[in-house]
């Protein structure tokens, strides 16, 4: 019973690390460019293949499997560099139009890149293999946790750490919050929009592709993951509240553990539970448990 | 005057279609007049009223699937009870949806729109036992007018009987949502659209009205779902899923949501030449992706828009 | 007594903007409310015509309660408004944006299959409105591409054009030129004897305009009534000389 119980709540809380870094891009992107992100799932999945290739290349040039994980993560980082031309070359134009039209955009992007995906990698779903088991098991309560699951998960709660103290303690970070809460002020005390939202939808891709490449190892990379993903995402973001950090780590626990628990207790409910609390909170708390005032 | 001879000219092509056109291009005709049912009902919401549902595929699912229940589980074989039973179940479903839903606007709106969607789908590619899971449902063929038309060939059914059923029930919502978007009900519909807030102290109660034009459009979606159901002769939960949802709405915007045929020029658009990119290279969402972009940047008004000499107008700035 | 407000108060967090807030509209009474920024005049209209719901107090009209009934059930029951920041539907005409005032008036709002165009008696009381407003050769101009003052006057007459009992108006003639200040009263003043309107509460800053028009002056001053009278008493009041009257001279 307590194995099992450790199983749920390991899988859970390693499915809840990845549904974090890609929610957490896209609350930045929508806290400061107010932009709902659909494309944010795609970048996850972009991560994945990205990573796939970059371990397989590590792999044949001889590097020793037990260090996998770096080529991995910056792989995935390095992904997330389609930010800016996604952001440069789209997004600017559409700053001043209705929210409807910035979302159909983003969903252009979604189209975009699911077939750029397969035509990149092809149909067939692609794995690392055995590289999961690289990093072995620990016994925890009489059930072997894998120890790759305990690395992605300190790694997330790191990322969330450095974002909450790059929000608080940098320039950067209070440039973010400044233009976040009052984007006319933030300009006329000389904030440089243009860069900022490039450097903002830039941060908020890598969160979603260093997400994918993170998750890879433990499954294989589709061409389908990435609209699957954006609709957990969207869970996330919309029980934890529209651009807030604590929302999408909250809200990301609360996704990532329930839906395992699900999965196990009754497979039909799954997702069907997620959405029903999504309907829940938007019709009872509409700004999330973290949110501020509805747009 | 030149509006109405395009119109007669284009309903003249679609009811010699059959005749003249090969069978292939024919038969993506009812793809094509099923979409453009349910856009005119979208349309009503985004185009008119002012709100962008990413979860209309939920009521394409509910038609379809009303279809299935009923000629492959109840044995009901009458496509004019399939349709009606679409409507009202459509109809039924939207009223507790849309009464939550309507109460928020724009981003809010269109995720809480998603979520019902995304229950909707769950919920049929789960409980595979009553919904057949992804594999999905037979909606096997149904009768028209009180006739099996079991005698003839699928092909022969199709576009013979079928598709001068579907030109009729297109060309009918269309004269119904001709006349609804030029009452007064469809004033208050563009005041909403323009400015609640105005709208409001003009004594137009501005949720009850976008309710309402929530409850036609999921009627419309829900006929248009079930329209979609023969020709495939199987429905599955793809057509509930969001990027569905997300779809329509492109199809409304690359005609042109500003325009009342607009929708239904995305609608044949869309089709035509997702199945010509499709021939060529297997990339269709690639090409169509650069597309909506260039139409969300370039082209807000759509296809529409470009055509008619006056600029479109650009709904909410 | 068409409109009755009796101790209002409305309260914005810890700000008090009303802060016990009595009066009382006779019918055929045109009334103006005066008061330097921030003395509560706009909410006072807002709690009037139920945007906003007051903190304390009561809002009756014809001795019935509507406090907080929100605006589009008053504007049903005969209680109509324009706005401060002007208020348009930017793509409907001049015309569509009367009959819409009309369809509603009429309760005609969820006929759903009948024609408009056909609907003489919506059209008829749509142009009778532009007409009286001088509107009437801009009918077919979207509503976006009227020059300022028409777009101020559209709002005044789309109001109007609810042939209300009690009309309020949230300075009727701010951001327009001074021709256009005084073709826009005229307008409304001529405009209610013909529809039958029975009393104009306004807010106003132009001093000419108030005391030119107004049977009454009511001058808010921090949340409160500071004078309640005839032009020539408030005209005769010192404290609202030197707090809203003189201020505005001195301004101007």
């Amino acid at each position: 019973m307590t194995a099992h119980v450790v199983n749920l709540v390991v899988s859970g809380v390693f499915h809840a690390s990845i549904l974090f870094l890609v929610s957490a891009g896209l609350q930045v992107v929508f806290g400061v460019q107010k932009i709902f992100n659909l494309a944010c799932g795609s970048f996850y999945a972009l991560g994945a293949y990205v990573g796939v290739s970059a371990v397989a290349w590590y792999a044949e040039a001889g590097g020793p499997p037990a260090l996998f994980i770096l080529p991995l993560a910056i792989a995935g980082v390095a992904a997330g560099a389609l930010g800016v031309v996604v952001e440069r070359g789209l997004l600017r134009f559409v700053y001043d139009r209705d929210e409807t039209f910035q979302l159909l955009l983003t969903f252009a992007v979604v189209l975009m890149m699911e077939d750029a995906i397969r035509m990149t990698w092809g149909t067939s779903p692609r794995s690392t293999a055995g590289l999961y088991l690289t990093y072995g098991g620990v016994h925890v309560l009489g059930t072997t946790v894998p120890v790759y699951n305990l690395i992605v998960i300190g790694a997330s709660l790191a990322i969330a750490v450095l974002i909450g103290w790059l929000l608080t303690h940098t320039a950067f970070g209070c440039i973010i919050r400044a233009s976040a809460d009052n984007r006319e002020m933030a300009e006329a005390l000389g904030v440089d929009m243009r860069r900022l939202y490039a450097k903002v939808f830039t941060l908020g891709t890598a969160l979603g592709t260093l997400g994918g490449a993170l998750v890879i190892p433990a499954t294989a990379a589709m061409s389908e993951m990435g609209i699957e993903l954006i609709v957990e995402a969207f869970a996330v973001v919309v029980i934890g509240g529209l651009g807030s950090m604590r929302g999408a780590f909250v809200g990301a626990l609360i996704v990532g553990v329930l839906r395992s628990i699900a999965i196990s207790v009754y497979p039909e409910l799954e997702m069907l539970l997620i959405y029903l609390i999504v309907i829940a909170v938007l019709v009872l708390r509409p700004r999330g448990l973290f949110g501020g005032a509805p747009a | 005057m030149s509006g109405r001879l395009v119109l007669a000219a284009a309903l003249g092509a679609a009811v010699l279609a059959p005749l003249v056109a090969p069978t292939y291009q024919a038969l993506l005709m009812l793809p094509f007049m099923a979409y453009a049912v349910a856009l005119l009902g979208l349309n009503l919401l985004f185009g008119y009223t002012g709100l962008v549902s990413f979860g209309h595929a939920l009521f394409l699912g509910i038609g379809a699937y009303t279809g299935a229940f009923l000629t492959s589980v109840f044995k009901v074989r009458s496509m004019e009870v399939i349709l009606v039973a679409a409507a009202a179940l459509g109809a039924l479903v939207a009223a507790p949806v849309g009464a939550l839903c309507v109460r928020y606007v724009k981003i809010y709106f269109g995720m809480l729109t998603l979520a019902f969607g995304m229950v909707f789908y769950t919920f049929v590619l789960k409980f595979y036992r009553l919904t057949g899971g992804d594999e999905g449902m037979p909606f096997l063929r149904p009768a028209l007018l009180g006739r099996s038309l079991e005698g003839l060939s699928k092909i022969d059914y199709l576009v013979g009987p079928y598709y001068y059923y579907s030109l009729a029930v297109l060309v009918l919502a269309t004269l119904v949502m001709w006349r609804i978007v030029r009452s007064p009900f469809g004033l208050c519909l563009k005041t909403i659209r323009d400015n609640p807030t105005k709208a409001e102290t003009l004594g137009i109660g501005v949720a009850r009205y976008r309710w309402y034009a929530f409850v036609i459009s999921a009627v419309y979606a829900a006929v248009g779902g079930a329209l979609l159901g023969p020709p495939t002769g199987n429905v599955d939960p793809t057509l509930a899923y969001w990027t569905q949802s997300g779809n329509i709405v492109f199809m409304t915007l690359l005609g042109g949501f500003a325009s009342f045929f607009g929708p239904v020029l995305g609608a044949f658009v869309f089709i035509y030449l997702q199945d010509w990119v499709m021939s060529i290279v297997p990339f269709w969402r690639l090409i169509f992706g650069a597309i909506l972009a260039v139409i969300v940047i370039f082209a807000p008004g759509g296809l529409a828009g470009l055509l008619t000499p006056r600029p479109a107008a650009a709904p909410r700035p | 007594m068409i409109l009755r407000a009796e101790g209002l108060r409305k309260l914005y967090g810890e700000v008090c903007a009303l802060d016990g807030v009595s009066l009382a509209i006779d019918a055929g009474e045109f009334v103006s409310i005066i008061g330097p920024n921030g003395a509560g005049k706009s909410t006072l209209i807002n709690v009037l015509t139920g945007v906003l719901r007051p903190t304390a107090g009561a809002v009756t009209f014809k001795d019935r309660d509507v406090s907080g009934l929100g605006p589009a059930r008053l504007a049903r029951l005969g209680i109509a408004r324009s706005f401060q920041l002007v208020q348009i539907f930017p793509d409907l005409t001049v015309l569509e944006t009367l009959q819409a005032a009309v369809v509603s008036r009429l309760g005609r709002g969820t006929r759903l299959f009948a024609s408009l165009a056909a609907d003489r008696e919506v059209q008829e009381g749509a142009i009778d409105v532009a007409e009286l407003f001088g509107l009437g050769e801009k009918r077919h101009v979207p509503a976006k591409q009227l020059p300022q003052g028409d777009k101020k006057l559209l709002d005044v007459a789309s109001a109007f054009a609810l042939r209300p009992e009690l009309i309020l108006l949230d300075e009727p003639t701010s951001g327009v030129s001074t021709a256009d200040k005084t073709t826009i009263m005229e307008s409304l003043v001529s405009a209610s004897k013909r529809i039958g309107v029975r009393a104009i509460i306004q807010v106003e800053h132009d001093m000419d305009i108030v005391f030119a028009y107004s049977d009454r002056i009511i001058a808010l001053h921090e949340g409160r009534v500071l004078a309640d009278g005839p032009p020539a008493a408030i005209e005769a009041d010192r404290r609202v000389v030197d707090t809203v009257v003189g201020r505005r001279a001195r301004a101007g």
